[in-house]
């Protein structure tokens, strides 16, 4: 059986009050949400915080909610309550897909929308989706608060902007523009409890129906030390009218854009075609979706 | 330091004292003694440990007990009533969905969250429920069809 090596446990009853605890544990406390990545750094050694400091009692960190046609998402929504919310179905569909590929069930009913950003795993499920929808994340610390975007949040394998003392509290996703689609797709051995050999997220947003292309945002994952922007396929789309050909030269261009490695999911090589085959097909169904709902709906 | 916490487990409620780094499994097994409840894995990977957090199935080896602090929580001790077994357990032995027993528990309590939220599950519905629960001896089909029959039993 894997133990837990010892910690303090609390649990603040207040933001202030958790923000003042993590600044006096300096870098001896660690934020606990759901668990169900900490808990195995932590069962496996790679981790040894002194202190857990869990914020269930902070309600206002466990809220969805509409905002100027966007949405912003407390940092401790878990991933279940993401991949079943009809608010965030309607509209962010992408966001709801990318949730339900998440681990199993059972991890996504613990598992946080917050903790799948902090641990900046270059394979995390939210993160490509949250890119190309260009969410921002609210930090707050005891003295300063701030608002980064996504885009310059991660700076590499498991490390990000974040700072000690940090907290990220909630997740801002700004109102789609009219005529917009998305898609996230995410290869794996598995459908379950499975780490991407790659993901790619796209969006498109068209000028109108049957209209040029006004923003491209792809995003590669698993390819990279972070989920990278592929920019060469995004400039390429820009200011064209969409066709098959149009998604096969974007696709070719994203290669490009790639630097995976070789591992034991699968070899550079295959995860260069791969980046291939799904910018073409996320592109695709991003313009579908643009094309077809007129409302703005990424 | 020991923190004293309250749990309701099937309907009891317990207070105990407990260490930080204990996890759920860990108190239901040891302090409780509800040995139904399995560890396999211990990280999130194997189902086997599967207990219904605040209505939700969740890892139990994932969850310190402090954190299931005011929780209550259905171990597969609490499924049956008395000594009448419940329909998912039922068809598990009568068509063959048990073989070691090991993940067993853990397939049961997923299997019947998802007939409390989604009484007629598809076939898919109910793989992708099971999921996060791994069995090693019985390739699945067995399981897929006790939940199926379960099912149907359930609705007359």
């Amino acid at each position: 059986m894997l133990l837990l090596p010892k910690f303090d446990y609390e649990e603040p009853k207040s933001l202030p009050e958790a923000l003042a605890m993590l600044s006096e544990l300096k870098g001896n406390g660690k934020v606990i949400a759901g668990g169900t990545d900490l808990l195995v750094n932590m069962k496996k050694g790679t981790v040894r915080p002194a202190c857990l400091v869990s914020l269930k009692k902070v309600e206002a960190l466990r809220e969805i909610s509409g905002e100027e046609g966007g949405l912003s998402v407390g940092s401790h929504v878990t991933i279940s309550e993401i991949a079943d919310s009809d608010r965030v179905a309607s509209t962010f569909p992408v966001l709801a897909r990318s949730a339900s590929c998440l681990g199993s069930p059972l991890i996504r009913n613990r598992a946080t929308i917050g903790g799948n950003i902090v641990t900046a795993r270059p394979a995390a499920d939210l993160p490509p989706a949250l890119l190309v929808l260009g969410a921002r994340v609210e930090l707050r610390g005891k003295d300063k608060d701030r608002t980064v975007s996504l885009d310059g949040f991660f700076t590499g394998p498991g490390t990000s902007v974040i700072e000690t003392g940090e907290v990220l509290t909630r997740i801002v996703i700004p109102s789609p523009p009219p005529f917009t689609g998305a898609d996230y797709i995410k290869l794996g051995h598995r459908a379950a409890l499975e780490i991407a050999i790659v993901a790619v997220s796209s969006r498109l947003t068209l000028d109108k129906p049957d209209g040029v292309i006004v923003d491209a945002r792809v995003i590669l994952s698993s390819v990279a030390p972070t989920a990278i922007h592929a920019v060469s396929a995004e400039k390429a789309l820009m200011g064209q009218r969409p066709s098959e050909d149009l998604f096969a030269k974007a696709a070719s261009l994203a290669v490009g854009d790639s630097s995976p490695i070789t591992d034991m999911r699968g070899g550079a090589e295959y995860r260069r075609d791969m980046v291939n085959t799904l910018v073409k097909r996320t592109l695709l169904r991003a313009f579908k979706d643009a094309r077809d709902t007129k409302g703005g709906n990424a | 330091m020991k923190k004293l916490i309250t749990l309701t487990v099937n309907d009891t409620e317990y207070e105990v004292a407990v260490a930080p780094n204990k996890t759920l499994t860990q108190v239901l097994r040891e302090d409780l003694n509800l040995l139904g409840t399995k560890e396999g894995c211990g990280v999130g990977d194997c189902g086997a440990c599967t207990v219904v957090l605040d209505g939700k199935p969740v890892n139990s080896c994932l969850v310190l007990a402090v954190q299931a602090d005011g929780s209550r929580i259905k171990t597969i001790e609490g499924v049956a009533h008395g000594d009448s077994l419940h329909p998912v357990q039922e068809t598990f032995v009568e068509l063959g969905a048990i073989q070691c027993g090991f993940c067993t528990p853990g397939m049961i309590l997923s299997a019947t969250s998802l007939l409390e939220k989604n009484p007629h599950p598809t076939e898919q519905e109910v793989r992708q429920a099971l999921s996060g629960n791994l069995c090693r001896c019985t390739g699945y089909q067995k399981i897929v069809e006790a939940v199926q029959e379960a099912s149907r039993r359930m609705k007359g």
